[in-house]
């Protein structure tokens, strides 16, 4: 088997495996809580039945210009909503793995929002150059966000790796193998466009990267597959850091309560609150009597 | 096995993290990795005269 045979096969096998890894999840109740990552394998499946077709039906049923066009923009527009996907999916991976610390959570939340835009606002700097038209804009500006992307998503695995023991996860659950998925998919993006800066070899690439679509797809397939062991308790030492930031961040963002300073006159109160306090005030000084 | 795991999820981000260091900073060259495996990445404009060489032969 040369190697145009190996990459037909993976491209035919990719849509298929995407569909019973949904399959899987459908069976195993997975579909709300992985919601993103449903949506991301809808779309990648979605998007290679339209881009397959299309490529093969050039020159015969439709124009090689009308075929370029279609194939064009459904491969730029679905690789942009795959990245948006990504960043739902690494979203609900960091609000899964950190439900038992729902003040750090919140915190997160924010620092996600921040990074999300900041990957946006870097995609569109960087994707502004000189001579740059409309369509070479839409490529750079995808390709840097998924690159931005794959950073985000490896920070993410480092994050769920390091933290898996404290927040209770074990190496077997879904949230662990979601992201370990993402993992290799991300990891393979970034050496394929680092080798392709200096090495043009873009056949022996698309390879490398069938066979990194197949190991990730193959990877989620069987951590949904197989049953996760229950989340563990988390008990912390009340000196812990963790704990202490977790009552921090909690705290933060509170309505706050209110001091009056400064001249109050009676007027200001209710009856029923003058009346509480004359009460208070005759008992306090019986008491230091 | 746990450290296996472990090390291999390690191992990932050690080489995002070296592939991102070596990648050309050059913004005149646009590098796109093949997201499907087989089908080619279009990168001339729509328009293009040759139709990018999209025809199978």
């Amino acid at each position: 088997m040369d190697k145009t045979e190996i990459l037909n096969v993976v491209t035919y096998l990719e849509p298929l495996a995407c569909l019973v890894t949904l399959g899987i999840m459908l069976l195993r109740k997975q579909l709300q809580k992985f919601g993103y990552l449903a949506a991301f394998l809808v779309v990648r499946t979605i998007s290679i039945a339209l881009l397959l077709p299309t490529r093969n039906m050039a020159g015969n049923l439709l124009t090689p210009k009308a075929a370029y066009q279609i194939y064009f923009y459904v491969y730029w527009f679905s690789y942009f909503v795959e990245g948006l996907l990504v960043f739902g999916i690494i979203y609900s991976l960091y609000k899964l793995s950190m439900a038992p610390l729902p003040g750090l959570q919140r915190l997160g939340y924010l620092m996600f929002r921040w990074a999300g835009g900041i990957a946006l606002a870097l995609a569109v700097v960087t994707a502004f150059g000189p001579h740059v038209s409309g369509t070479h804009f839409i490529m750079r500006f995808v390709t840097q966000l998924q690159q931005t992307l794959c950073v985000l998503t490896l920070c993410m695995l480092l994050f769920v790796c390091l933290a898996s023991r404290p927040m209770g996860l074990s190496y077997r659950s879904k949230i662990f193998g979601v992201c370990l998925g993402l993992g290799v998919q991300a990891a393979a993006d970034l050496a394929g466009s680092a080798w392709l800066s200096h090495v043009d070899m873009q056949s022996m690439l698309s390879t490398v990267n069938g066979v990194s679509i197949c190991i990730t797809l193959a990877i989620w397939m069987a951590y949904f597959a197989f049953p996760e062991p229950k989340r563990r308790m988390i008990i912390l030492p009340t000196t812990s850091p963790f704990l202490r930031w977790n009552q921090i961040s909690a705290a933060l963002g509170d309505e706050p309560g209110f001091v009056a300073i400064g001249d109050v006159t009676q007027d200001m109160f209710a009856p029923a609150e003058v009346e509480i306090m004359q009460r208070a005030s005759v008992k306090m000084t019986a008491l230091a009597n | 096995m746990k450290n296996l795991i472990r090390a291999f999820a390690l191992s990932l981000v050690a080489t995002g993290a070296v592939a991102s260091a070596h990648m050309s900073n050059d913004p005149a060259k646009l590098v796109v990795t093949a997201t499907r495996a087989s089908l080619p990445v279009p990168s001339c404009p729509p328009d293009d005269p040759n139709a990018c060489g999209i025809v199978v032969k």
